[in-house]
């Protein structure tokens, strides 16, 4: 189940918008005001990989996203893209390495319009490539394409995600950082974010890191999933081998037991 | 009727020079998150630019670049070695407001130890006046509305032509996500403080050739005004402080004529609080 044994299941994909970088975690803890959040997580996104991160409400996922890009201070630990390491970076120079970041909320502009995200999406671009971008982008996402001049803050949860999305996507970036892509949407909605946009961008080649909490829907979509509970790391695996494992299904698949089996009986790290 | 005409002439010059400073203000709070109550401060210091100036025999128009430019390093000073450590140190907004109020003092009576007590004025002629009926206006009335229509046109043109400018409204609506597009929201909000800084001297200067006479503390009510202005248009919005200040100025002028000059900063608060009982977020804030 190790990261250096998993194969990535969409290399060389038609369409490839990015060539992806590789991430790699190593033992890093992270926090607010000096105190941890999460503790001495290791992990590993290979190239063209759609790696998830699953846990319970307070378990830290979102606070090591925002760890890898440079919001929430580092503690401890590494990280690395590709053989870069980018610990502790300010979040525009983590942009500049190559990260695309969808927040859980406050993901758009809302003052600006569905143009104005895109072409902030493409600051870093040269001023002449940012109009060819932002076309090639929306024919990725072609509902935006009618709302180009709509205010972000007037648009549907659905719609905002979608230009969330697109956003990231407009600097052609080597790593897709996604937190809850799903978060505060109605369950259809949420479905096609996953089903159509975030699968979407693995049809295309690209590598992300995912935090989710709808389990059963992002194993359907990555290569492998991380669980994290309590700020550690509680188990890894692909997603037939966490499907297998009991006390994945139990916590999060919809089984009678709860996240605390998960906390109480795995050691950190140690497979289902 | 002459009356209505000759203070609605009044109230579009207080609302010009009105406009210059809530532009300036409100941009800076929208981008850099400190509500600068020594905004006032920093005009009347920028007014006494144009008055030395003006004072060696140069005219001054061209005094009011010097305040511009005066304004545009005074207030980068402010955020560089005052606001900004305290906002790294995440002191809270109310504190930042007290720290505000200080450099107001600091700043007006260090001036008035300096220049002294009394009133002065810009050698400057008013020249002939234009317009008919009771509407009428001075060109230098005229000028000063031209610099605020032009200027207004301008912060238009930037906040939405400009790659600068859209950067500035992304860093204002969500700072930390504009720094994960790859925006040095640092040096945007360093710029922001020259740009509105720059605006922050041309109002002070307009003030005081619209006053006719100022000393150091003549901004002090102004501020009141200006602070009305921004809340009604909807705090941060450069839209909303245009036709915030559009509405104070006509309306105190006009007040002043028909009820008494003494209420027409009253009438502006009325006027503000019965809009924030409205709409409490301001004629064009977003709806809570």
């Amino acid at each position: 189940m190790s990261a250096e044994g998993a194969a990535p299941r969409h290399p060389g994909a038609e369409g490839q918008l990015t060539a992806g970088a590789a991430l790699t975690l190593e033992g890093l803890t992270a926090g607010y005001d000096s105190r941890p959040v999460v503790n001495e997580v290791s992990i590993t996104v290979a190239p063209g990989e759609i790696v998830s991160v699953v846990g319970p409400n307070g378990s830290g996922k979102s606070t090591l996203l925002k760890a890898v890009i440079g919001i929430v201070q580092v503690l401890g630990g590494r990280v690395r893209l590709d053989d870069q390491e980018i610990t502790g970076w300010l979040p525009e120079d983590v942009a500049r390495a190559g990260v695309g970041y969808v927040p859980q909320v406050d993901d758009v502009f809302p003052p600006l319009t569905v143009r104005e995200n895109l072409e902030m999406g493409g600051y870093l671009l040269p001023t002449r490539e940012v109009q060819s971008r932002l076309d090639e982008v929306v024919t990725v996402f072609p509902r935006l394409a009618t709302m180009l001049g709509r205010r972000a803050g007037k648009i549907s949860g659905g719609e905002r995600k979608m230009l969330a999305m697109a956003r990231a996507m407009m600097l052609h970036p080597r790593l897709f950082v996604l937190d809850e892509p799903t978060a505060n949407l109605a369950p259809a909605v949420a479905s096609e974010v996953l089903e159509e946009h975030v699968r979407g961008l693995a049809r295309r080649g690209a590598t992300a890191l995912i935090v989710e909490q709808r389990a059963r829907a992002v194993l359907a979509i990555s290569d492998r999933t991380y669980v994290l509970a309590g700020g550690r790391l509680r188990m890894e695996g692909s997603p037939e081998e966490l499907r297998s494992s009991p006390q994945f299904v139990a916590s999060f698949l919809g089984g009678s037991a709860g996240v605390a089996d998960i906390v109480s009986e795995s050691e950190p790290g140690s497979p289902p | 009727m002459s009356l209505l005409l000759a203070s609605l002439g009044f109230g579009l010059v207080t609302a010009a020079v009105l406009a210059l400073a809530t532009v300036g203000f409100t941009l800076q709070f929208a981008v850099t998150d400190v509500l600068n109550l020594a905004f006032g401060a920093v005009m009347i210091v920028a007014a006494y630019v144009a008055y030395w100036v003006n004072q060696a025999g140069i005219s001054v128009w061209l005094g009011l670049v010097a305040a511009a430019i005066v304004g545009s390093l005074l207030s980068l000073v402010l955020n560089r070695f005052i606001y900004a450590p305290f906002q790294r140190r995440r002191t809270s907004s109310i504190a930042l407001v007290i720290v505000a109020l200080g450099l107001t003092l600091i700043l007006e009576f260090g001036l008035q130890a300096f220049v002294g007590g009394t009133s002065v004025s810009y050698q400057l002629a008013q020249g002939p006046t234009v317009g008919s009926g009771g509407f009428q206006l001075t060109v230098v009335q005229l000028v000063i509305i031209a610099l605020a229509l032009a200027a207004m046109v301008a912060v238009h043109a930037l906040l939405t032509f400009t790659r600068l400018g859209k950067a500035m409204r992304a860093t204002a609506a969500n700072r930390s996500l504009a720094r994960t597009c790859g925006i040095r929201s640092d040096r945007v909000v360093t710029v922001t403080w020259l740009l509105s800084g720059a605006l922050c001297g041309v109002a002070g200067t307009v003030f005081a050739v619209d006053a006719g006479s100022f000393n150091a503390t003549s901004a002090d009510l102004f501020l009141v005004l200006i602070l009305a202005a921004a809340f009604l248009g909807g705090p941060g919005k450069a839209y909303g402080a245009m036709l915030g200040a559009l509405v104070i100025g006509l309306a105190t002028e006009v007040s002043a004529a028909y009820i008494s000059p003494a209420y027409k900063d009253v009438v502006a608060f009325v006027l503000l609080f019965a809009m924030l009982a409205w709409r409490p977020t301001g004629l064009l804030g977003d709806r809570a």
